[in-house]
């Protein structure tokens, strides 16, 4: 590790310590190993419920219906073709971009949706990068707007007012498939004071843990404290 | 425990000092010393020692620290907890105080950074 970057081994390395954490608390994160190679990427899943306030509810409220009395949420749907039916969204079908779900009574409406997040190791950056993906559980894929209306507000601050300019979609280096990913630019800038601080104090840190607790939050990942307390020598 | 901020401005009083009917019950265990260090080359705080609110956020005490800064919206900040691990936005001080508090308080890193975008 030096000037905030990391090579692939040390990537690895940091990748395998997350890992043995992960497993002992039962975080869910797993290796994914590219072929037979020592090279891979880390790999979890999260289902989230989503509360209806969390959606884009405001900007598509209709006049003159009950939505007053109803939370509703609506998931846009990537232009896939076939909107196919929900039964647990209930979809009330507008438009053929569009899937309502409307929870009557006034309760408010949550829909679970499955989070995917991998770490992969970006040679021309040095660094970690963060993919993921959101979908229904129906497998309907959501836009970004979406996924980042389901993180929850006090995790959006961290990129600002213009946080979509850094996540794009990509294609996974490995799956081939669309993914959003934060792009690795800034990383190894705000790495860099970190762990020069941590190597004037001479103590070990696990870099891409320290990345992650930084990025995941900015796309709805908690990344808890246990992996930070459990290394903590008993008092 | 009080803290030692000279609190100029009507923002800083009402985030750092607690709501009239708690202070009369004179429980000082609601607050937690909390003892900010820069890193990098960030702007160090003139008051570095404040006592906070166990039930704020990390998210709110970061948006008191970038405007104590006056940093401008280009620059995000980040905290950090045992100088190597940042906590969720949304995360208590006061549980951090219970996981990484000695001496009687809490040391936090806080880092500024360009922000994406």
């Amino acid at each position: 590790m030096s000037c905030g970057v990391l090579d692939e081994e040390e990537f690895s390395r940091c990748c395998q310590l997350l890992l043995h954490h992960s497993d002992s608390v039962g975080d869910g994160w797993s290796w994914e190993a590219v072929q037979s190679s020592d090279e891979g990427y880390l790999k979890k899943t999260v289902l989230r419920s989503v509360p209806a306030d969390q959606s884009i509810t405001q900007k598509h409220k209709e006049s003159g219906s009950d939505s007053e009395q109803f939370d509703y949420c609506r998931f846009k749907t990537e232009e896939q073709g076939v909107n196919g039916s929900a039964d647990s969204l209930r979809p009330d079908v507008e438009d053929e971009d569009d899937c309502v779900c409307r929870a009557p009574g006034g309760s408010s409406c949550s829909s679970v949706l499955q989070f995917e997040y991998h770490v992969l190791y970006s040679c021309s950056y040095r660094t970690p990068v963060l993919y993921f993906r959101a979908s229904t559980l129906e497998g309907r894929s959501l836009t970004l707007e979406d996924v980042w209306n389901s993180v929850h507000p006090n995790y959006r601050l961290g990129l600002q007012s213009r946080p979509l300019d850094a996540i794009t979609q990509q294609e996974h280096p490995f799956l081939g498939q669309a993914f959003f990913f934060l792009h690795p630019c800034r990383t190894e800038e705000f790495m860099k004071p970190l762990l020069q601080m941590t190597w004037d104090q001479n103590r070990p840190v696990n870099y891409v843990l320290s990345w992650l607790s930084v990025v995941g939050p900015m796309v709805g990942l908690d990344v808890s404290l246990d992996y930070v307390t459990l290394q903590q020598p008993t008092v | 425990m009080s803290d030692s901020a000279e609190s100029p401005t009507e923002t800083q009083k009402e985030e750092i000092h607690p709501p009239p009917d708690d202070s009369a019950t004179n429980d000082d265990k609601k607050k937690i010393d909390v003892l900010l260090k820069a890193v990098g080359d960030t702007p160090i705080m003139k008051t570095k020692k404040w006592a906070v609110d166990k039930g704020r956020t990390v998210q709110s005490l970061a948006q008191f620290i970038s405007r104590f800064l006056k940093l401008d919206a280009t620059e995000q900040l980040f905290i950090y907890v045992n100088q190597s691990f940042a906590p969720s936005p949304d995360q208590e001080v006061g549980v951090l105080f219970d996981c990484f508090g000695s001496d009687g308080k809490l040391v936090l890193h806080y880092c500024k950074s360009q922000a994406w975008g």
